[in-house]
């Protein structure tokens, strides 16, 4: 950072190389954990699920396919112990290429250390490759050989690939780096350091925000919980068209939508209410009352919503509060379960969400009428304006713009119903009108098997979801001048 | 209206206004104010009565409940059921992971929001800019159930602890706040300490961690209840291994397969009934096990709460 030292610059095919050689490094890096690229899978018999770094941390899972083979003697333990070190050896030099090239980002002397660091990472990596070939031949003179099927994965070429690129372009970028200079000390741009220090995170939100992305291909090929996709199976928009033209699908998704726009249309149309909540409550001027009332009806909130049917189940099930209540004062048994009926389900519905959050979404407002200039409400009382005067002419509008922005978030969130609710509160009675996108996506994917479907459906929604954002955006850019995201 | 041409006649200042009105309470007044106070204290009650109704059925004598005698005050005081939880077998296991992952989640999300909300201030970070949008759309945009699902199975993380954890550390939304709020510091205090030599992870740790403690405390109650309450992690990530599933996800199970708790089945009816009976009893006292510690911190940590709603409000 500082000019005090200024040290000699590195050669343009250096830093070029140098920029190959993070790449490669971090490309390593993400392959650790794809289990179709693993390059310890040396036979048929290991775990196809296993990833190269799930093949280092878990025995179990790596051997979770071989039980009955080391019953019948098939192959012996040693084979595994043996991928397994070196899935360990592998990772550790592939840590060490993945240090060595972020320390490249560093001045002359980081290099130079990146350099040595990269080339014993190599070495380590060239140790762990011995020790896959190692186990495959220990594979392959196991005494059912056809049972195990020994063979050369996919990965293990890969990585060698990779490998080799990795340590050319070390090696070339070493080149361009000037000679050492006296009292040299480590040193790197502030820039590069403060990314460094993101990086993990950086690649934890790839990992679990961007990598599932991957995870659309499904919708493309003919997939079954448990296969390996192969490009035999690709069916192009197969699934896509099979949505519009399976009659029975296609009634269901009918269902599923007119549920799902209606829940969201009905929460849409009361998401007044939270205002008229906050009007109503801070028009009562005993402050500890309303600190009560506000203390109270917000709990529900941070209750699941599996405690919601718990208070559900204790209030309107069959031995429920009202049942006992009515048969201790009408001497009668009364023994009806609310819950169980199809009757006015998306009311019902529409009542628990709020009861769960009104008190919650009140808050906001209760603080936009706080922070409303008082000088409105005494000009307003002078002109002659009456209590409800004060709350349309006054109130509201101040507490517009907050509504606004909820309104917004609430029409692209449409297609979001969430799936706790529904899930806890259905039953083969009222599934018919529960039966929303998420409930749908969970039990067709999850429950039922159906991998691509369900990934096109949830593809399907992403977009839409996406699309409602950009126009619910565009829509409070044009009003409001503001946007929402 | 009448009442309020009252009102304007006799006032003058304004800061007398309040004294006049309560003063002059007019009769439409007396109704508005008859009914509001009604409306709340109605739905205050109902959000109260329900779990008090739950609590005073758990710690009532079985008998009574069983003839329908509890309904506003506990009879029998018995604290057996909450006892009698401890041979519910899983129960303990998923009370332990709940609080495990509530603790560790928590923990680990607070300081990482925290550093990479620190680091989203730096504006001299190589491609600052791009890598904050790369964190803010993973907010707007997911890709699905069940590539998500797909994913982590690739990943190697169904059937593990490490699903409840790892995922959740990097939180897009409590970044933006963290960032908001460490942009209000003054920026003095940080520039005073890099003059003294102080390195990134060092201003990190003694100056913006003590001084963003207010907006970590309110994430890290909402990140915690959200720990606390989520379930459904738990019940599509572990499906083959019943050990790992949380308390909700206990509870969840125990509510729809209704019979599975009593466990005493006899041809004789009012066995049946009983067995029934303690069964629902049994899921109220788990119920009010998961509600206790979101009921006991709550009343504490409502000022953390409020905050958190309104920062979410001005993020912009």
């Amino acid at each position: 950072m500082t000019d005090k030292n200024k040290e000699a610059s590195v050669g343009s095919l250096s830093m070029f190389s140098y920029g190959i050689n993070r790449i490669v490094s971090l490309v390593m890096f993400f392959l650790i954990f794809i289990s179709n690229i693993n390059p310890v899978r040396v036979a048929t018999i290991v775990n196809k699920n296993s990833s190269l770094f799930t093949s280092a941390i878990s025995y179990t899972t790596l051997t979770s396919d071989v039980g009955r083979g080391f019953r019948q003697n098939w192959v012996s333990e040693d084979s595994f112990y043996l991928i397994m070190v070196a899935a360990i050896v592998l990772l550790v030099g592939i840590a060490a290429v993945s240090v060595a090239s972020c320390l490249s980002l560093g001045n002359n002397k980081c290099k130079r250390l990146s350099f040595l660091i990269s080339v014993i990472g190599t070495v380590v990596m060239v140790v762990g490759f011995a020790l896959v070939v190692a186990a495959h031949s220990s594979m392959s003179s196991s005494t059912r050989v056809e049972k195990v099927g020994p063979m050369i994965p996919k990965g293990f070429v890969v990585y060698i690939v990779l490998t080799v690129i990795g340590l050319l372009t070390a090696v070339l970028g070493f080149i361009g780096v000037p000679k050492k200079k006296e009292n040299e000390l480590f040193e790197m741009e502030s820039k590069y350091k403060l990314f460094l220090m993101f990086l993990p995170f950086a690649l934890l939100a790839f990992v679990f925000c961007y990598l599932p992305l991957w995870g659309w291909r499904y919708a493309f090929f003919d997939y079954k919980a448990g296969d390996i996709l192969s490009w035999d199976k690709f069916v192009g928009f197969k699934w896509f068209t099979y949505l519009f033209k399976n009659a029975a699908t296609k009634r269901e998704i009918v269902n599923v939508m007119k549920n799902t726009l209606a829940m969201s249309f009905l929460g849409i149309a009361t998401s007044w209410l939270p205002v008229a909540f906050a009007v109503f409550l801070t028009e009562i001027k005993n402050l500890p009352y309303r600190r009560i009332v506000q203390t109270f009806t917000t709990i529900p909130n941070f209750i699941s919503w599996i405690l919601v049917y718990t208070v559900a189940l204790s209030i309107f099930s069959t031995d429920g509060f009202i049942n006992t209540f009515l048969s201790t004062v009408t001497n009668t048994a009364h023994n009806t379960n609310y819950l169980m009926g199809d009757s006015h389900t998306w009311l019902k519905m529409l009542l628990w969400g709020t009861w769960k959050g009104v008190g919650w979404s009140a808050i906001i407002y209760i603080a936009g009428i706080s922070g409303i200039d008082q000088q409105l409400y005494e000009a307003a009382t002078v002109d002659g304006a009456g209590r409800f005067q004060k709350i349309w002419h006054v109130t509201i509008p101040g507490l517009m713009p907050t509504y606004m922005v909820m309104l917004l978030m609430g029409i692209a969130g449409m297609l979001s119903n969430g799936l706790d609710q529904y899930l806890v509160f259905s039953n083969a009675k009222n599934m018919a009108h529960m039966r929303v996108l998420d409930l749908y996506v969970y039990q067709l994917g999850i429950m039922g098997g159906s991998i691509p479907l369900s990934t096109v459906i949830g593809m399907a929604k992403s977009i839409i979801s996406v699309a409602l954002l950009f126009m619910a955006n565009s829509i409070s850019k044009a009003v409001r001048g503001e946007s929402i995201v | 209206m009448a009442e309020n041409k009252n009102e304007v006649v006799v006032k003058t200042k304004s800061n007398k206004f309040k004294v006049i009105k309560r003063n002059r309470m007019t009769f439409g007044d007396r109704i508005f104010y008859l009914l509001d106070y009604l409306f709340f204290t109605v739905f205050t009650f109902t959000c109260i009565f329900p779990f008090y109704y739950i609590f005073i059925n758990t710690i009532s004598d079985i008998d009574k409940v069983n003839k329908g005698m509890v309904n506003f005050v506990p009879k029998g005081i018995t604290f057996q059921n909450y006892l009698d939880l401890m041979a519910v077998s899983d129960l303990g296991t998923a009370l332990m992971v709940s609080v495990a992952r509530t603790i560790i989640g928590t923990a680990l999300m607070v300081i990482a929001t925290a550093f990479v909300g620190y680091l989203m201030t730096k504006d001299e970070m190589w491609n600052k800019k791009f890598f904050y949008r790369f964190l803010v759309i993973t907010m707007y945009f997911n890709a699905g159930l069940i590539p998500w699902y797909m994913n982590m199975q690739m990943l190697g993380l169904t059937n593990h602890f490490t699903a409840y954890i790892i995922p959740s550390i990097v939180a897009p939304y409590n970044i933006i706040l963290v960032k908001t709020y460490i942009e209000s510091i003054p920026s003095e205090l940080e520039e005073s300490a890099f003059i003294d030599g102080a390195s990134y992870m060092q201003v990190f740790r003694k100056v913006i961690w003590p001084l963003s403690k207010p907006i970590l405390a309110t994430i890290a109650i909402f990140g915690a209840v959200g720990n606390w309450n989520s379930f459904q992690d738990s019940l599509i990530l572990m499906s083959n291994e019943p050990k790992l599933y949380t308390l909700q996800h206990r509870l969840y199970i125990y509510l729809t397969q209704t019979s599975n708790i009593g466990k005493v089945i006899s041809s004789d009816k009012t066995a049946v009934k009983q067995a029934a009976a303690s069964a629902k009893i049994i899921k109220y006292t788990i119920s009010m096990v998961s509600i206790v510690p979101i009921l006991l911190v709550y009343p504490f940590m409502q000022q953390y709460f409020e905050e958190g709603i309104m920062l979410g409000a001005v993020k912009g």
